[in-house]
């Protein structure tokens, strides 16, 4: 069509589409006229008008049929012909509403579980972070033992930031600058992010409201300024437009309000901020040769500059700053430079694509079932489609309308779908919190909801199209069911896929779960059962000064002492498992006539200082020797209690018991100690890590170091909420404002197995669906096989075979393509397990037992669901089947 | 839309536009003066009149508006669209160069 037939035709064509009515009734009017003008003349010419009025409508050859034809003229847009083929489909579904209903299920059963899984992986895999071209930031820093996530050593940071060669900007933040009080009336604790001047720009963020940091509120002794976030700004300003320049007292210090940052605004190393604060890095005062603060750096890489390029451009100022490195440790340290998205998924990425392939393989076997119900419909359509072929539809035409259908089906479904999505969403958060990065935030947005729908269509075309193509064949005109033999063979390769889809799913499953048990069953080297945590933290603020902490333990510990009935009671300033703790060199350890190792730091080495009930209020066995009693916390005592591990690292071949050992911190060189005992080892790294060496020391309650943070322990055989009142009250009577967070030891330990559990459940629950859909797939497909052969059957009966026999025929016919299925699942499953490696903790991912397991319930499923079927093949009565047609 | 092109029908789409050609007109008007400029020669039935009009106006060559008739009813009244002049155009041209030849072909001799 010429474009300028636009001009005339689309309204037109809009009319017809959209004006129907109209446009029948202008059609009808149009011919009234003519007819009376045509009645007119004919009695002009002298005609009765009785016959004047028969003869008009005659001329024309009937009202309606003229009618019919102009509107052919019109011709049936494409739409109309959509409409059509919609209607018809939506009959041809409501005719058979338990085909539709298996399928829509099948089908919402497949898209639920991808959608969900997609709103979940899509903020750790796919959607972009909120920063403009958050392709090209990155973090990066120094690589090193002792701490898992890169870092910047502050004189280092300053020293690079004069020659940023591959970065357009780099910026930092001090970590641990977390707690802060806001301190007028309504006190209120808050996390604070000390960060430097050019943070957000660097970023790529700006204040919605008032200004930036400038280089000047970053000065030492500028006067102090602080953002806040859009959350706090509107839960304790109440989104009040004149904030800034107010000013507000954090941590007993006045602080001007700056600014506000956008709602979206999250830092990027995924903490918390209520406020972000200037760091005031005292550049003058640092120090390359006694580096004492650390940052965590971030960058934004110029543009076409990659990250390995970037690392390499690095190179030189490390080489530089090695330096200053003692020299023992110089092999363990390495330049690292990772995108932001690397450093917030972490391990997350393999897990989220682990589940999101399986989410999608539970999606194809859904297509492939229905695909499957399809193919048994359409040769039971065949006569129809025949029927439409004759009267002139083409195949294009053929092709559309089977189409229209599955897209509807997969509309339906999923709709359907979106729904299941919400609730398994719902279901995955409760089921593992911490399970996955930003698991809190995933929602079914617009984002997810297209995802939805676009997987929708293109399930719709995939198990639409097989089905689609079928050529109908002319002689099923005549009303004979002709064989699908051809389209057998797709059937039974497509159940054939499906099995072996399962058992890649299964053993998948079985390994993750193998795993989780095996992580579950660890010894934890401490007892959890009855055990309250309390955890304490003393404001800066508010306990400057070493002696004023030490009152508030001592008089903590003489309350708690005075409790009735409470049980044991210790203190400690640090916590297994996972808490952060004090930890050293093991090279840092002097033993007497042990010579120093050359180089390497020996790996870390945890201690932590403990009253003497630590031992037993967290059931931790001392092998040999004695724990701590009171009289060690005298000052001019120095026991020390090591672990099993430290002891066998330590004294290989000798008695530990009686050996002095002494250590260095940064800053201090400790006392020689006498050990004392030998602990039982404790997993504190969390649970699949390995049990770090530790030692322990006596909480003394004297000036021995600042304790920010401390955990009260209780075993206690009262109700967990009675502990919690009373400890709460006590703390309360000391400090009326002292944040305390209280935990069940249970709890904290099986904060450890959220991921893991997270990862088993949610393949297990696809694992098990793909093996129901498998049961379908081959239930369906014997039982069309036996209704197809019912004749021949009969006949195979009247010529003498029994029931058994052909049991045994339609079983082995089954028994052909399950073998084949599984054969080619077992091979997948032994690929797909070397992805799942690195989620697994001590189970091999090519475990022979789980493969031989997965093995067994496939082919027991398939024999079940192949057995009902077969057992009514033996039931035919041959009589029956030969009047069958 | 493909209708077998006998002569018939190929030029009645011709001689519409060319009767539009001269004036706006309506349907019932249109069948009238058919009969009058073939003479009663070209008798095309109101059956099939409709039919084309209307394709006529889908291809954009004519268009229609309600107008009132002298006698002061209201009829439907097609007139010729550029579109359709050019394609009138091309249509009579056909037919020249197909008149032409036909009657070549008709005045051979036999010999």
């Amino acid at each position: 069509m010429r474009p300028a037939n636009w001009i005339y035709t689309l309204p037109l064509k809009l009319r017809s589409l959209f004006g129907r009515r109209q446009m029948d009734q202008e059609l009808d009017e149009e011919l009234r006229y003519h007819l009376e003008c045509k009645v007119a003349a004919y009695i002009a010419k002298g005609m009765e008008p009785k016959d004047a009025r028969r003869a008009a409508p005659i001329d024309l050859g009937g009202v309606e049929q003229t009618k019919e034809a102009c509107r052919d003229q019109r011709g049936l847009l494409f739409f109309d012909e959509i409409w059509q083929d919609l209607r018809y489909a939506s009959r041809m579904l409501a005719m058979k509403p338990g085909f539709a209903t298996i399928a829509m299920l099948t089908l919402a059963m497949g898209i639920g579980a991808t959608t969900a899984v997609f709103s979940v992986v899509d903020r750790v895999l796919f959607r972009s972070l909120p920063y403009p071209h958050d392709e090209r930031l990155v973090s990066f820093g120094v690589k090193a033992p002792f701490e898992s996530i890169e870092f910047m050593l502050a004189p280092e940071y300053v020293v690079l930031r004069a020659q940023p060669g591959p970065f357009e900007s780099m910026t930092s933040l001090t970590p641990g600058g977390a707690d802060c009080d806001i301190t007028e009336q309504n006190p209120v604790r808050l996390n604070c992010a000390l960060v430097e001047s050019n943070f957000l720009s660097t970023l790529g963020i700006y204040p919605i409201l008032g200004r930036d940091f400038t280089r000047e509120d970053d000065r030492p002794k500028a006067p102090r300024v602080a953002l806040l976030s859009y959350g706090l700004w509107q839960s304790r300003f109440a989104g009040d437009w004149k904030v800034t320049g107010k000013a507000i007292t954090v941590d007993g210090k006045p602080v001007e309000i700056i600014g506000v940052l956008p709602a979206s605004f999250e830092m990027p190393t995924l903490g918390a901020a209520d406020m972000l604060l200037p760091q005031a890095l005292d550049e003058a005062a640092l120090d390359r040769n006694h580096p004492q603060l650390v940052l965590r750096a971030f960058a934004r890489l110029q543009p076409s500059v990659s990250i390995a390029q970037a690392a390499a451009a690095l190179q030189p100022w490390f080489q530089d700053s090695l330096r200053f490195v003692p020299p023992q440790f110089r092999a363990e340290v390495s330049v690292k430079v990772r995108s932001l998205r690397d450093r917030q998924v972490e391990d997350s990425r393999v897990g989220a694509w682990v589940l999101f392939g399986a989410a999608i393989a539970v999606l194809l076997l859904a297509c492939t079932n229905v695909a499957n119900l399809l193919l048994v419909r359409a040769v039971s359509r065949q006569r129809e489609l025949a029927v439409r072929a004759a009267l002139g539809a083409s195949r294009a035409r053929l092709l559309r309308q089977a189409l229209t259908e599955s897209l509807l089906l997969a509309a339906l479904g999923g709709a359907a779908g979106c729904g299941l999505a919400y609730m398994l969403l719902r279901v995955f958060i409760s089921v593992a919190p911490q399970g996955m990065v930003r698991l809190q935030q995933a929602s079914l947005d617009v984002r997810v909801l297209g995802f939805c729908l676009v997987v929708s269509v293109i399930s719709g075309i995939l198990f639409g199209v097989a089905p689609a193509l079928a050529k109908p064949a002319p002689e099923s005109l005549a009303g004979k069911t002709v064989r699908a033999t051809t389209r057998g063979f797709l059937r039974h390769t497509l159940v054939a896929g499906q099995i072996a889809g399962s058992v890649i799913l299964l053993t998948g499953a079985g390994l993750l779960l193998r795993s989780l048990w095996k992580i579950q069953s660890v010894p934890m080297g401490l007892e959890t059962k009855h055990v309250v945590t309390a955890q304490i933290s003393l404001a800066a603020y508010r306990y400057p000064e070493m002696p004023q902490q030490i009152a508030f333990y001592r008089e903590l510990e003489a309350r708690l002492r005075r409790i009735p009935g409470i049980g044991v009671v210790a203190l400690s300033n640090s916590l297994p498992p996972s808490g952060s703790m004090q930890a050293t060199f093991f090279a840092s350890i002097e033993v007497p006539g042990r010579p120093r190792p050359a180089e390497g730091t020996g790996g870390m080495v945890g201690y932590r200082m403990v009253t003497p009930s630590y031992f037993q209020a967290l059931g931790i066995r001392i092998v040999r020797g004695r724990g701590f009693e009171e009289e060690d916390r005298r000052p001019v005592e120095n026991p020390v209690i090591v672990s099993e591990q430290l002891a066998a690292k330590l004294f290989p071949n000798q008695d530990p018991l009686g050996k002095s050992l002494r250590f260095t911190t940064l800053d201090s060189q400790g006392p020689w100690r006498t050990i004392v005992g030998i602990a039982a080892n404790v997993k504190n790294g969390g649970l699949t890590a390995d049990a770090d060496p530790e030692f322990y020391i006596p909480w003394k309650g004297d000036a021995e170091a600042y304790i920010g943070r401390g955990y009260v322990t209780f075993l206690s055989s009262l109700d967990p909420a009675t502990v919690v009142q009373w400890v709460r009250s006590e703390i309360t009577g000391i400090d009326p404002v002292m944040p305390v967070e209280f935990a069940t030891m249970d709890a904290r330990v099986g904060k450890l197995t959220q991921r893991p559990r997270f990862d088993a459940v949610l393949l297990s629950l696809f694992a098990g669906i793909g093996v129901v859909l498998a049961a379908l797939g081959i239930y369906g497909v014997v039982s069309f096989f036996v209704s197809q052969r019912t004749q021949e059957i009969g006949v195979r009966m009247a010529l003498g075979a029994t029931p058994t026999g052909i049991s045994r025929m339609v079983l082995a016919n089954v028994a052909r393509w399950t073998v084949g299925g599984v054969a080619v699942g077992l091979l997948g499953a032994w690929v797909c397990a070397r992805l799942l490696q690195s989620l697994l903790f001590e189970v091999r991912a090519h475990d022979p037992t789980l493969l031989g397991a997965a093995l067994v319930i496939l082919l027991a499923v398939a024999f079940l669901a192949a057995f009902i079927p077969a057992r009514k093949a033996a039931r035919v009565d041959p009589v029956v089947a030969l009047r069958y047609e | 839309m493909s209708r077998p092109a006998d002569l018939v029908q190929g030029t009645l789409d011709m001689l519409l536009l060319k009767i539009l050609a001269l004036e706006p007109l309506n349907g019932f008007a249109i069948s009238q003066r058919l009969g009058q400029v073939s003479g009663d020669v070209l008798q095309v039935s109101d059956g099939s009149l409709y039919p084309a009009l209307h394709k006529l106006e889908n291809e954009g060559w004519i268009k229609a508006e309600w107008r009132t008739t002298e006698n002061n009813r209201r009829a439907k009244f097609y007139s010729l669209t550029p579109l359709g002049r050019r394609q009138l155009e091309k249509e009579a041209r056909n037919w020249q160069r197909l008149a032409a030849a036909i009657s070549n072909v008709v005045k051979l001799e036999e010999t």
